[in-house]
């Protein structure tokens, strides 16, 4: 270690050492390491008032983690039925948009990388980045313009005379699934794209030469080729939809929470900030584990996740 | 060889479909920010108009929430470009065993949620205010303050990602060259590793000031009691929407656009600027002197040009005529309005004697003959249409959105005076 | 000015690895001085504790006769041209020459000026402005040496700058260095692989094996005078044979190998190391060396079989198979229309003189 700091200083000089280990040191522990620790220390406490706090009653606590699974202490013995499905809606929802976004996003990747040349393969990356810099709020805005009673896709179905009533895709949630599958379309075509793109296109050519029909090819040569691309993409893709809020919040009905949305109202609404954090912990470690189950199953190094 | 074909149309119709799904929910609200319709839509088509611009820009809160976006979004470049900088630099310093932890520490928030990012430095910054006894007026408390640390927790991570991409292409013997010739480790820095990390540097900026500029995730718990850009949107989406917001797009989106042409043209020069110095250094070519200045880029030149022409003819479109228009489809409504309240008074005769239940319309058909009083006066009849339309009962969508608006914070909703002062032009009205 | 270098007692050490042990090396100014040895062998990082970039773990280094612990990079009186030049890209041509003037503080006129003459001294006048890309590989080579020079200092490192370079560019080179080295007159420490370039370029060379020093010595006495195994086989070819001691006889020693007793020169070495009957020895004889026996020689008679001859002009290179065949020697005859009159598959004798053949204690070998 001190021959380490030394040569770190025999390298970097007096001026660049102090710049480099004062960012970095200001940055893992004060902005990533400290809050999260601190997070979960406050998850481990009551909802106290300000004055209380330091004093007698903070006092360690399970309580904002059973109420998770039990709900309130007044309604012992059942299990808190509301937010444990939500809980399991928002991952169920999204693996399902997960699933569809790998469904549509593999193909374009493929067709990008593999069909596509010149001047038209540029300019369709580049119109894949335009619509990921307009604004998170703006895009679920749009997809609420799209499915409105009055929107341009009810219209279009019952002018077409397949409805002859609005379909409320709002409160069916129709809207915030095509609108969560769209945000984060990006980040499943781009790492993709990227490990299709190194695939020889001679081992395509050789595998058709010797009669693979397409499905095939892409069975066995494409797909397990492009599996580091494919499970960076899930799992981005993943983890924003489950921490996902300004979506839910708009496209959501009125019916349906998100997860994060529970989060939300713990610390807005309901003003308990330990119960939030608990919460907030629950969805870190839901999302730590997913990451760990990706990389285990698919053997692939968080290096290629996280690009 | 039938087969192949049908694949070939498959393919092509799914690529259709797929830009359709990306590029049809922004075409849309784009258009919508045109039509002088009071809700955000295409059909039916009212009138082609560019006063919702207008209403955006008169929007004290959004325009305050675009001051706050754009003090955090430079913030956030001033610490986590360096700080970025530093992780990528420190990444090839640590030693062998320590690297994994370090990288999957530095790496963790861009897969951490962005919620548990605000929630964790909105607790860390108020305990810390609490241990030192700070009042909420200080900078613990301060929304933009911690939106910014918030933010360059992970957007930090995004710069070091562009800043290691860069400098796997960096030759570390260049630095020793520059400490052997007798530089200092300062001005080895500031002469061979910046101006190589510059294209980085420049990347790094604007995709921190980007990502900042469009969080809200994070945003939404660090801000506090102030908003940004994202954080009014948002509420205004959720409470009650109207095409101002569809404007707001249009002007991102052709920002965007012209964004990607810009960058798009860069790259070309510089390709091409690669190109001839490799043929340069094979002999085959003197060297041209320099190339053009990028103002004088033929494309460049076009480009502004295609830009300049455009909005000029949307501005001039969007308001000659447009009273016209307006007073037109106005009084089409009317018309249809007066019918169907003379339908009703022809049912209610025929309904006379029997008692009857409050009509849920009655207080709206009051109002009626003040609006066409006020109508005549042009700009303020934009009160009129959707007061008829509601009355009239076709808008339940609308409708239920005022009703909202209505009932959720006082929010602002185009009954709101505040909103009309942007087409009346009087003084400010605070709700 | 000129500076001497000195290495007293170095060692490096990496953790368990070590990359130098005991290197005392004295290298005398204005000298053109070679670190020879195969990759790996620990010259490179000798040559990053000369210029600065490495402090030894144990011992000196000394330059202009003063000792340079803890003076960094910049400040040493060196400059190293790398083994990958290291030109700043994004700098021209004339900015790379005149970086070290830049960061002197020098004026931009004054930089220039000088950049110029630099120039002018490893010929690409008026190229200043060019961008180093646009640059061939042998024209960056010399930008390389007029940027190092530009520092003005007492010596000049390279770390195998000719590598990358093509053969013909690389022999070209060779000259063009030894050149500007005597016309800037300052001490040149050259680190390669490349025997020929060290045997050609140099004063002195130093060979080295695995962070060991295994002989300093000139050209010529490198070649004839091995002192090691290692120098032996890694310098030029030979011819080995194994075998042991059987008699000491003033200068010369009788070694019983396996194609028989030879004599060959008793390598002079210090004491500890000098040969005595009984040792197991390893005879090195040069290819050149061997003739063909005319019957008259008592010692010195190895039976042999033709197994193929190639023709390059001045020399028939012959390869023979020796006793049961196991064993391959070489042999270069000059092409000057005597002796060749045996065919591939012939019986031949070969036989050498004793002076020109080494004796020398048993040793690790140069890998082929």
């Amino acid at each position: 270690m001190s021959t380490w700091i030394s040569n770190f200083y025999h390298r970097n000089g007096t001026a660049l050492s102090i710049f480099l280990l004062l960012s970095v040191l200001f940055w893992v522990f004060i902005l990533i390491v400290l809050p999260q620790l601190f997070m979960m220390d406050f998850s481990f406490r009551h909802n106290l008032p300000p004055a209380d706090i330091g004093g007698a009653k903070d006092v360690y606590t399970l309580e904002n983690y059973q109420y998770m699974i039990y709900g309130s202490a007044q309604s012992e013995g059942s299990y808190n039925t509301v937010d444990l499905t939500v809980f399991a809606r928002t991952l169920i929802a999204a693996i399902f948009v997960t699933l569809f976004d790998l469904a549509i996003c593999y193909p374009i990747a493929f067709y990008l990388a593999h069909s596509a040349y010149g001047g038209a393969a540029r300019l369709m990356v580049l119109s894949l980045i335009v619509p990921f810099w307009v604004n998170e709020i703006l895009r679920a805005f749009a997809f609420r313009i799209m499915f409105g009673a009055t929107g341009v896709i009810n219209n279009f179905l019952i002018w077409a005379g397949i409805l002859d009533q609005p379909y409320d895709f709002i409160r069916n949630d129709v809207a915030l699934y095509a609108g969560l599958g769209y945000a984060f379309i990006l980040l499943m075509i781009f790492p993709i794209y990227n490990t299709v793109e190194s695939l020889d296109r001679n081992q395509i050519e050789a595998a058709r030469d010797l009669g693979s029909p397409w499905w095939r090819i892409h069975w066995r040569v494409v797909i397990p080729y492009a599996k580091p691309g494919i499970t960076s993409g899930c799992t981005m893709v993943f983890m924003l939809t489950a921490g996902a809020l300004a979506a839910p919040q708009i496209l959501g009905g009125p019916s349906s929470l998100w997860f994060t949305q529970i989060i939300y109202q713990w610390f807005n609404t309901g003003n308990n900030w330990p119960q939030g954090s608990a919460y907030a912990i629950i969805l870190l470690a839901t999302c730590i584990a997913f990451v760990l189950i990706m990389m285990k199953v698919f053997k692939v190094k968080l290096g290629e996740i996280a690009r | 060889m039938r087969s192949e074909t049908f694949l070939k149309i498959s393919v092509g119709a799914f690529v259709a479909a797929f830009f359709a799904y990306l590029f049809g929910p922004l075409i849309i609200m784009s258009l919508t920010a045109f039509n002088s319709s009071q809700f955000p839509r295409v059909t039916p088509w009212e009138c082609f108009s560019v006063e919702w611009f207008d209403v955006l820009i008169n929007d004290a809160k959004l325009m305050n929430g675009l001051r706050n976006s754009l003090v955090i979004g430079f913030g956030v470049i001033l610490i986590a470009v360096p700080m970025g900088m530093a992780g990528a630099l420190m990444l090839t310093q640590v030693g062998r065993r320590v690297r994994p932890w370090y990288y999957t520490i530095v790496i963790s928030p861009i897969l951490v949620p962005g919620v548990v990012l605000g929630i964790s430095t909105l607790i860390f910054w108020d305990r810390m205010g609490r241990m030192f006894n700070a009042g909420y007026d200080s900078i613990f408390y301060d929304g933009i303050f911690l939106t910014i640390l918030g933010q360059a927790t992970f957007i930090s991570a995004y710069a070091m990602l562009v800043f290691i991409a860069r400098l796997q292409r960096f030759d570390p013997a260049q630095e020793e060259a520059a400490l052997d010739l007798g530089a200092t480790h300062v001005q080895t820095f500031r002469k061979v590793l910046l101006p190589f990390m510059k294209p980085a540097i420049g990347s790094a900026a604007v995709l921190a000031f980007l990502a900042s500029f469009e969080n809200y995730n994070t945003t939404v718990f660090t801000i506090l009691s102030d908003e940004t850009l994202t954080t009014v949107l948002a509420s205004k989406v959720r409470y009650g929407i109207n095409p101002s917001i569809s404007a707001l797009a249009v002007i991102i989106v052709s920002l965007t656009l012209v964004g990607a042409v810009v960058y798009e043209i860069l790259k070309r020069r510089e390709q091409a600027a690669a190109k001839e110095s490799e043929l340069v250094a094979r002999g085959k070519v003197e060297k041209r002197r320099r190339q053009s200045p990028l103002f004088l880029d033929p494309a460049m030149i076009v480009a502004v040009l295609v830009f300049i022409a455009g909005t000029g003819t949307v501005y001039f479109a969007g308001t000659i005529g447009l009273e016209e228009c307006k007073a037109a489809v106005l009084a089409e409504k009317r018309a249809k309005t007066e019918r169907a309240i003379k339908e009703r008074q022809t049912k209610e005769m025929f309904r006379q004697a029997a008692p009857t239940t409050p009509d849920p319309y009655a207080p709206a058909v009051e109002e009626a003959p003040k609006v066409e009083a006020k109508g005549t006066e042009g700009y303020r009849s934009i009160f009129a249409p959707s007061t008829l339309e509601g009355m009239a009962g076709q808008e339940s969508e609308e409708q239920k959105e005022n009703v909202e608006a209505k009932g959720t914070e006082g929010y602002r909703s185009i009954f709101d005076p505040g909103n009309l002062k942007g087409q009346a032009g009087t003084e400010e009205k605070k709700p | 000015m000129s500076a001497g270098v000195d290495l007293e007692n170095v060692w490096i050490k990496f953790g368990e690895f070590i990359a130098a042990r005991d290197v005392n090396i004295n290298i005398k100014e204005g000298e053109f001085f070679s670190f020879l040895g195969p990759s790996g062998c620990g010259k490179t990082t000798l040559l990053r504790a000369v210029s600065g970039f490495l402090e030894p773990s144990e011992g000196m280094v000394k330059i202009g006769g003063e000792d340079m612990k803890g003076i960094g990079p910049n400040k040493r009186p060196t400059a190293l041209i790398f083994q990958n030049l290291a030109l700043f890209p994004l700098m021209t041509v004339w900015e790379n020459i005149a970086f070290a003037l830049e960061v002197k503080g020098v004026g931009k006129a004054e930089r220039r000026k000088r950049a110029d003459e630099l120039l002018n001294l490893i010929a690409l006048p008026g190229q200043g402005d060019k961008m180093v890309h646009e640059l061939s590989g042998g024209q960056k080579q010399r930008v390389a040496i007029a940027r190092a020079l530009a520092a003005e200092p007492d010596v000049l490192l390279l770390d195998e700058p000719l590598s990358a370079l093509d053969l013909k560019l690389r022999q070209h080179m060779r000259t063009e260095l030894r050149a500007i080295q005597q016309r800037v007159g300052i001490t040149f420490i050259y680190i390669t692989h490349d025997q020929g370039e060290a045997l050609t370029m140099s004063d002195h060379i130093a060979v080295m094996r695995e962070g060991v020093i295994e002989q300093v010595a000139d050209g010529t006495d490198m070649y004839d005078h091995p002192e090691t195994a290692f120098v032996a086989s890694f310098v030029g070819e030979n011819n080995l044979f194994k075998g042991e001691v059987s008699d000491i006889n003033g200068e010369q020693a009788v070694v019983d190998t396996n194609v028989g007793r030879v004599r060959a020169r008793l390598a002079s070495l210090p004491k500890e190391r000098q040969l005595e009957t009984g040792d197991s020895a390893f005879v090195f004889v040069r290819p050149e060396s061997l003739k063909f026996a005319n019957g008259a020689e008592a010692d010195n008679r190895i039976k042999a079989k033709i197994h193929q001859e190639e023709f390059e002009g001045q020399f028939w290179q012959v390869f023979l198979n020796v006793a049961d065949g196991a064993k391959k020697i070489k042999m270069s005859l000059v092409n000057d229309g005597s002796d060749l009159k045996h065919e591939v598959g012939a019986d031949v004798t070969l036989t050498f003189q004793p002076e020109l053949a080494v004796a020398l204690p048993e040793g690790p070998l140069a890998q082929e």
